[in-house]
């Protein structure tokens, strides 16, 4: 049973990689949205199994790629370096916001996190020497000058290691710290769990992820403005990619991901006028319907034929 | 624990007032924009923190329900020249109908699913309400045009607008009337206590499901009220109401969950803020940091105050 | 087995034919990105529905129909550039047209230097697209003027109207705009200009004495407050005011500066697009307006009038914004180039791009030329226009006016 699983996701790995030697430009930029989205959805729920609903993924998405562009622009540096420069910088920045971010919780926590993305935001639009102000900083050349097949592998293996880092949170002893915050902080305390510690961990871990998505992005439109680097897209959409998918696990946002980014792409195709109509009644539809997300439906009816064959497939539920 | 908060409540006005003399004096158009635009931030916050204090919801097609209100307003003008405050009454009752039929359509069932299922939902929601709205009447902005809504009064000096003090009426209105409500009707009584407990109140008999499906209609109903006073005044257009869901997210944070009088005290506040770095030449690009930059300094206290005691 | 060499005999037939078929009139494909939600992508797709009727009702062109593919950009920069990638690979167009948002049509430049397939870009105003795409793209024509163009252009329109009525100055000017990259843009080139000015240089060389600007919050993005940077405004006491935001900002804007009692002599509204009935306003009337159409055009354009009445009868509605004449434009020009070089080949087509001149329904000939970093930028000057009794008037430039100014603003 396990073996087999694994073959699947090898198998789903492997597949995607070679996507390049056989897909056209089109289907790879498609893609590669639905990876940047994905590993943005992935970081937001990582954050959620801690039990803090975070809306600031769009304000570290921006800081990483305002980081990574000036530096390019400004400073010379090496695009690639620059990307990892942008996820360091956010992340160092997640890690002092921390000390006082991370007092929050429930919603305060959540609109002091959307709040600091619009401060964000405003503070580069009002520094026009160093940002470039309102209309932006233009880098002088693309990432890998603009090659779909490069720019798919890079946030194709962004993406797989986001995945691993999530995978591998879910299955360390983290976990268990990170469960027991999320269900019960008190008796997490009492029991000598030591939850800022984790939480800051947390925090800084996906904000970098966050920042290196935005340098990336930056980096692959070679240019940063306020109005669309900061855009609520990158808070909105990963959010209800997550949320389709199903949250607490690494299956549902990438599943979520890869489901609206088609859905989203093929609605197009088919009818140009209002489709973002038809978008928005089928997530409603999914919460109506499967209110756990899809990953979760699923395997509830996939365990249900399993268990009437008599197969036991507890290994299925997470 | 109230009347430690209904102290702390009143310190605030003491030091609100005496700010508002201070800057009444040095620049009194700042304290007159201030308290006018504060006001209508009020109003439009109060639904959106009663839905997530009773119900636990937080309603992201909150601005999307008020760009609805604008419209109804819009059509009832121009389809049959009704002014727009003739159609307080119209557009109210219609935005409690659609609230109560959004609620039976979806919110209802979702009300065990968590409130992650809620936002999601919600979400939804505005995607349609503002994809169906430019579908039907494209993004170019209409508008209803009445002069009275800009007649100016000129007082010791000062020429100031006078329709938006609507908004500072309306503002007390809404939470006087809300007050009463939660205090001295029956089925305020019972909301008070499902916002407090919803399975101790079902314990004692209170029909909580009714009570939801009243606070949402309720809710959406006074965003159609502010809905008709603003559309005077504003451009219509689908993403009008939008931005205001964040700010009434803000302001209901700054007041604290729970807390209706410290909505329209934060809503002054934030207004007059805003409104006297709007007056400094040069700083009206930075009335959004100013206004998020104070939310989170009082969040935060607050959060170091608690963590102390 | 039987069932599946049925059909797929049936879809090598249906294959073939479709295949004679298309080889018989192989159509020469326009590939457009348009933000369709939006009244001005919208409207400029249906204009360009209307310019590709034209041209195949006429037999086409070098023999072969046009078809025109239009991919939804949804306002969004990756899905804009993912957009390019799709019409080039996967619809195999000829050429790129359309577009309206510069920072959407920032991240679709990496793509278009990818393909480089001559591309007639009608909107993106912002210096920043000229920047990024650098001065060695031989294949890519930029029609809309750049931001620094439009501010210059005005400048060379105020002199001629102070030259002409005396009466009538401009010496100081107060730009109000808003504070994302468009008002900003805009205001940055101002300055420039107050600089030259200062030196009696430039377009404002000969009229701007005084110059001062304050931003707001645009009711597009959550504002639509501007009585504290109206009452700056009043301070400074401009004989020319003018107000860089969005079309949701008009209304409010005339009714706060009539609430505040701001009368300026010329009140100069600068929007990419104006709100529906915004003439019905009684505050409307003697507002000026920058842009590059008014309906009234059709007055004394034939072309224009033409386009007014085609776009009317196919569509059912009135053109609201230049987009619409602009979109339009885009194609009519691409084409008219097309059948000057006879030929598809790439050199000739840039060739004809640059020599001939189109007349637009926008009420000017369209004539390529270079801009500070791009070599082929097609307008460059845009139209003084003033609302009076209702109606868009043209009042300069002077060859297209159809009204005499109407001075000085104010009840």
């Amino acid at each position: 049973m396990r073996n087999k699983a694994m073959l699947i996701v090898a198998a789903f790995v492997i597949a995607a990689a070679s996507l390049p030697l056989f897909a056209g430009p089109y289907f790879l930029s498609v893609f590669n949205t639905i990876f940047v989205y994905m590993s943005l959805a992935l970081t937001w729920d990582i954050m959620l199994r801690t039990g803090q609903l975070s809306y600031g993924t769009a304000g570290l998405f921006g800081l990483g790629a305002y980081a990574s562009a000036l530096l390019v622009a400004k400073a010379g540096l090496n695009p690639l370096v620059s990307i990892a420069a942008g996820g360091a910088f956010a992340g160092l920045l997640a890690f002092f916001l921390g000390f006082g971010v991370l007092r929050l919780r429930k919603i305060y926590f959540s609109i002091t996190t959307l709040a600091l993305t619009t401060v964000f935001s405003v503070i580069i639009r009002n520094l026009p020497r160093l940002t470039g102000g309102a209309s932006g900083t233009v880098l002088p050349r693309a990432l890998f000058n603009g090659d779909p097949g490069k720019n798919y592998w890079m946030i194709y293996c962004l993406a797989l290691a986001v995945i691993a880092i999530s995978v591998w949170l879910s299955k360390s002893k983290t976990h268990y710290a990170i469960n027991a915050i999320r269900n019960d902080e008190i008796t997490a305390r009492s029991s000598g769990i030591d939850v800022f510690k984790y939480l800051l961990f947390i925090f800084v871990l996906t904000s970098t992820i966050q920042g290196v998505i935005g340098a990336f992005y930056a980096q692959q439109y070679a240019f940063v403005q306020p109005e669309a680097t900061f855009s609520m897209n990158f808070l909105l959409l990963p959010l209800a990619m997550a949320l389709v998918g199903g949250v607490y696990s690494t299956i549902g946002p990438v599943v979520g991901a890869v489901l609206l980014g088609l859905v989203s792409e093929y609605l197009k195709l088919i009818m140009p006028y209002g489709h973002l109509i038809v978008y928005g009644i089928i997530i409603v539809l999914v919460v109506l319907f499967m209110p756990q997300g899809i990953t979760r439906a699923f395997a509830k009816l996939f365990t249900r034929k399993m268990q009437v064959g008599g197969v036991d497939s507890a290994s299925l539920r997470d | 624990m109230l009347a430690a908060a209904s102290k702390k409540q009143y310190l605030f006005i003491a030091l609100l007032v005496i700010a508002a003399i201070v800057i009444g004096f040095w620049e009194p158009h700042a304290l007159i924009y201030g308290i006018q635009r504060g006001s209508l931030y009020a109003v439009i916050a109060l639904p959106l923190a009663l839905i997530l204090g009773i119900l636990g919801v937080l309603n992201l097609a909150h601005g999307e329900f008020l760009t609805v209100g604008m419209y109804a307003t819009f059509v009832l003008f121009s389809r049959f020249g009704v002014d727009p405050m003739l159609s307080t009454v119209p557009v109210t009752l219609l935005l409690a109908v659609v609230g109560v039929a959004v609620y039976l359509l979806t919110i209802k069932h979702v009300l065990k699913a968590g409130h992650l299922s809620q936002l999601l939902i919600t979400f939804g929601i505005s995607l349609v309400i503002s994809e169906l709205i430019k579908s039907i009447y494209t993004t170019q902005p209409r508008g209803v045009f009445t002069t009275y809504s800009y007649s100016s009064t000129t007082l010791a000096g000062i020429r100031f607008g006078t329709y938006e003090f609507l908004y500072l009426l309306i503002a007390v209105a809404v939470l006087v009337g809300l007050q009463l409500f939660l205090k001295k009707t029956r089925l305020g009584q019972a909301t008070f206590a499902v916002g407090q407990n919803p399975r101790g109140a079902s314990i004692v008999g209170i029909n909580v499901s009714f009570v939801y499906l009243f606070v949402f209609g309720l809710s959406i109903a006074i965003v159609g009220l502010a809905s008709v006073f603003m559309v005077p005044r504003v451009s219509i257009f689908p993403g009008a109401g939008t931005p205001y869901t964040m700010k009434s997210f803000a302001l209901t944070a700054m007041a604290g969950l729970g807390n209706l009088n410290g909505i329209l005290l934060a809503g002054i506040a934030l207004g007059i803020f805003e409104a006297v770095v709007n007056a400094i030449p040069g700083g009206s690009g930075w009335s959004d940091v100013v206004f998020f930059g104070v939310l989170i300094l009082v969040i935060m206290t607050r959060a170091i105050r608690e963590g102390r005691r | 087995m039987k069932k599946i060499s049925l059909a797929s005999v049936l879809l090598l037939i249906a294959a073939l034919m479709l295949s004679s078929v298309s080889l018989a009139a192989e159509p020469i494909k326009f590939g457009a990105v348009n933000p369709l939600g939006d009244i001005t992508g919208f409207q400029t797709t249906r204009a360009m529905e209307l310019a590709v009727k034209e041209i195949n009702e006429a037999g086409g062109l070098l023999g072969r129909p046009v078809e025109l593919i239009v991919v939804d950009d949804e306002m969004r920069p990756e899905i804009g550039a993912a957009a390019i990638d799709r019409l080039a690979t996967v619809d195999n167009v000829d050429f790129f047209v359309g577009g309206m948002g510069s920072g959407v049509h920032l991240a679709q430049v990496p793509a278009l230097k990818k393909y480089e397939k001559i591309t007639v870009w009608m909107g993106a105003a912002s210096h920043q697209v000229e920047i990024a795409m650098g001065p060695d793209a031989d294949w890519y024509f930029h029609l809309h003027p750049w931001d620094y163009q439009q501010g210059a252009s005005y400048g060379q329109g105020w002199t001629d109207i102070a030259n002409a009525h005396p009466e009538i100055g401009a010496s100081r000017i107060f730009l109000a705009y808003e504070e994302g990259a468009f008002g900003t843009d805009s205001y940055l080139a101002y300055l420039d200009l107050y600089e030259a000015a200062k030196d009696g240089e430039g377009p404002y060389g000969q009229i701007l004495n005084d110059f001062a600007g304050a931003s707001f919050t645009s009711a597009l993005l959550g504002g639509g407050d501007y009585r504290a940077m109206l009452r700056q405004a009043m301070d400074f006491d401009p004989d020319l005011f003018i107000w860089a935001g969005y079309d949701a900002d008009a209304v409010p804007m005339v009714a706060q500066a009539m609430e505040l009692g701001f009368e300026p002599p010329l009140f100069v509204g600068a929007p990419p697009g104006w709100p529906a009935n915004f003439g019905d306003n009684p505050l409307s009337d003697g507002v000026i307006l920058y842009g590059m159409w008014a309906p009234a055009l059709k007055e004394v354009s034939e072309i224009s009038n033409h386009f007014w009445n085609e776009y009317i009868k196919m569509h059912g509605h009135e053109p609201a914004t230049y987009f619409a004449p602009l979109g339009y434009t885009n194609i009519m020009f691409l084409a008219e180039a097309i059948k000057a070089a006879g030929t598809l080949e790439k050199d000739a087509v840039i060739e004809a791009l640059r020599t001939i001149e189109y007349e637009s329904p926008i009420g000017a000939v369209l004539k390529i030329e270079p801009s500070n970093i791009i070599s082929n930028q097609g307008f460059t000057s845009q139209k003084i226009l003033q609302y009076i009794d209702g109606e868009q008037h043209v009042i300069w430039p002077f060859e297209y006016a159809t009204s005499e100014i109407k001075y000085p603003f104010g009840r």
